[in-house]
């Protein structure tokens, strides 16, 4: 009863993954059959590759402030909406809607509303302020903190939810214990609710992080440039959109199988903290 | 403190819909409002045209008339349905298959004596941190050798094994008891029967959580179809959609159909979510809880 599952997963993710692996030290560009080169894909990828440094640090400012950004909405939204009032509960809806709609289809309104021209919303907005139009998609300057304000709308909702449910499992009596000693609101936030909602936050955060790292359908829809996917002079490049830029438009599948591992590698380093910090809260 | 940070977020609440009120206003803009500066806020004058142009005329190249989106894809047999139809086949099955398989999985590792079966498990669960984009390269590359590029088996079968279905499943269904298995097995029920009429129906809520948010992200997938759809045809939704923006991205007359589009992309996953909400973040609360 196991076999199906087996065979499955070791076909379509053991298997690959090791491929992966192989194709990594060798030079492949899916046609002809791969020829061994060593480390060479690795030492280009982090000595050398200009492209790759770009998507690594677009990757790590847009992962730090999409995480930071969300799990703090996240969680004032879910000690503000945590109720079962129907008021909670349509609120609770609103803010999740983004994580059931189609991302490309909210990347298509975000490209929209970012219009460069007069017509697009956010610009509408600005010149009610009487400033000027700013063109939003093509200046990389703006390319990241964009990024960064689509994925907080989009996922502040899901850690809501995971939030609201870590705050119902925290036993009243602590704070019914904490208001005889008259403790305030913020300190019953700061001293119960904070310390009690940790095991929840390491995995809001880690799945954010390990979620944020694999970035692909915003870069690819809203910033695609006309001549790479990491938009205008690779303002959004990011790890996932190399790899697809490099794989499927330009074929060179042994280096990105290259980028491939380092972003497993990135994400393997995390899960281990996860694990460490995990067992550390257990035990603390 | 409660009162204090409300009112910020019934604004933010009021912000989180902007974008969804642009694409349905877009929708049902005609094309010379589309680009009115500064734009409308309210369609002055609401048309289906974005849906259906009944002046279009495909032999007449005008600057005021664009395709609605039912009168594109010549080619395509059903048109903007087919790829609904593509989306809503792929993912039903996968979603039928993969908890199938894995609910047989999670049965051989809780309920019967396999050897190493905690090694077993071990090795799903430490599988869940490969990034699936991994294995992009090799699994495009073992499609194409089976030659299932473009065709609903390259969607489907890749798909099927998820280890976070199983790990789930295996922890919900160590709550039920060892002795209603024994028990069946003593009446001489076979491992499948068991598995099947004894253990199935008491997993129905778990089954249904893992069942919401398998079929939401398979809706919703889109890197893997990128790649390995080449003819419209087998377009899923958010392949055709980004086909429909790449090949009119310069064109603000194209935006009311792209909106269109999207609309009728997202609507059936709100109203699945609506109808479902309760599964759905009851399947969202308990994995974040174990996590």
């Amino acid at each position: 009863m196991l076999l199906p599952f087996a065979g499955l997963f070791l076909g379509f993710l053991i298997w690959p993954l090791l491929n992966a692996l192989y194709f990594a030290f060798t030079d492949f560009n899916g046609v002809t059959p791969p020829s061994w080169t060593g480390l060479d894909n690795f030492r280009r990828l982090w000595f050398e590759d200009p492209r790759f440094r770009t998507a690594l640090v677009n990757s790590l400012i847009y992962v730090t402030c999409t995480v930071t950004l969300s799990t703090v909405a996240s969680l004032a939204l879910a000690v503000a909406f945590r109720g079962t009032s129907w008021r909670d509960r349509v609120l609770r809806t609103i803010f999740f809607l983004p994580s059931v709609t189609s991302t490309i289809a909210v990347m298509l309104i975000w490209r929209w509303i970012f219009s460069g021209e007069r017509f697009g919303l956010a610009n509408t907005v600005l010149s009610w302020f009487g400033a000027d139009p700013v063109s939003w998609l093509s200046t990389p300057r703006w390319t990241v903190p964009l990024l960064v304000i689509m994925a907080v709308w989009g996922g502040c909702g899901y850690g809501m939810v995971i939030f609201v449910s870590g705050l119902n499992a925290i036993p009243d009596e602590l704070y019914e214990a904490a208001r005889l000693d008259g403790a305030t609101d913020w300190q019953q936030f700061r001293h119960i609710t904070l310390p009690q909602l940790k095991p929840v936050t390491t995995y809001v955060v880690i799945t954010g992080l390990i979620g944020a790292f694999q970035v692909f359908e915003a870069v690819y829809i809203v910033f695609r440039g006309v001549s790479s996917v990491g938009g205008v002079q690779d303002g959004g490049l990011m790890l996932v959109p190399y790899l697809y830029d490099l794989g499927f438009t330009r074929f060179q599948l042994g280096y990105a199988s290259a980028i491939a591992w380092t972003l497993f590698l990135i994400i393997f380093v995390i899960s281990m903290i996860q694990l460490r910090v995990t067992r550390a809260l257990r035990e603390w | 403190m409660g009162r204090l940070l409300r009112l910020p977020l019934y604004l933010a609440a009021l912000t989180m819909l902007v974008p969804f009120y642009w694409m349905a206003a877009a929708a049902f803009k005609p094309v010379p409002e589309l680009t009115r500066n500064p734009p409308s806020f309210v369609p002055g004058d609401p048309t289906l045209d974005a849906f259906y142009e009944p002046s279009y005329d495909p032999g007449v190249r005008a600057d005021q008339t664009v395709a609605g989106l039912f009168q594109r894809y010549p080619d395509v047999p059903g048109g903007f349905l087919r790829f609904m139809g593509n989306s809503l086949f792929v993912a039903a099955t996968i979603t039928v298959l993969s908890l199938l398989i894995a609910a047989l999985a999670a049965y051989a590792l809780t309920k019967m004596d396999l050897p190493g079966r905690r090694a077993i498990f071990v090795v799903v669960v430490a599988s869940m941190m490969i990034p699936w984009q991994v294995t992009l390269v090799p699994n495009y590359l073992i499609v194409r050798n089976l030659e299932w590029l473009n065709s609903y088996q390259g969607y489907i079968v890749p798909a099927l094994a998820k280890a976070f279905v199983v790990f789930f499943l295996v922890q919900y269904m160590r709550s039920i008891p060892d002795d209603l298995v024994h028990a069946a097995r003593v009446d001489g029920a076979g491992e499948f029967r068991i598995w099947w009429r004894v253990v199935m129906p008491l997993m129905r809520p778990a089954l249904a959580a893992m069942a919401i948010l398998v079929v939401l992200a398979e809706w919703n997938n889109f890197l893997w179809p990128l790649i390995i759809v080449q003819d419209d045809t087998m377009a899923n939704v958010p392949v055709a959609l980004s086909r429909l923006n790449a090949s009119n991205a310069f064109n603000p007359n194209n935006m009311a159909v792209i909106m269109a589009a999207s609309l009728l992309t997202s609507l059936p996953t709100v109203i699945f979510f609506l109808a479902f909400q309760k599964h759905f973040t009851r399947g969202i609360a308990l994995s974040g809880i174990k996590g």
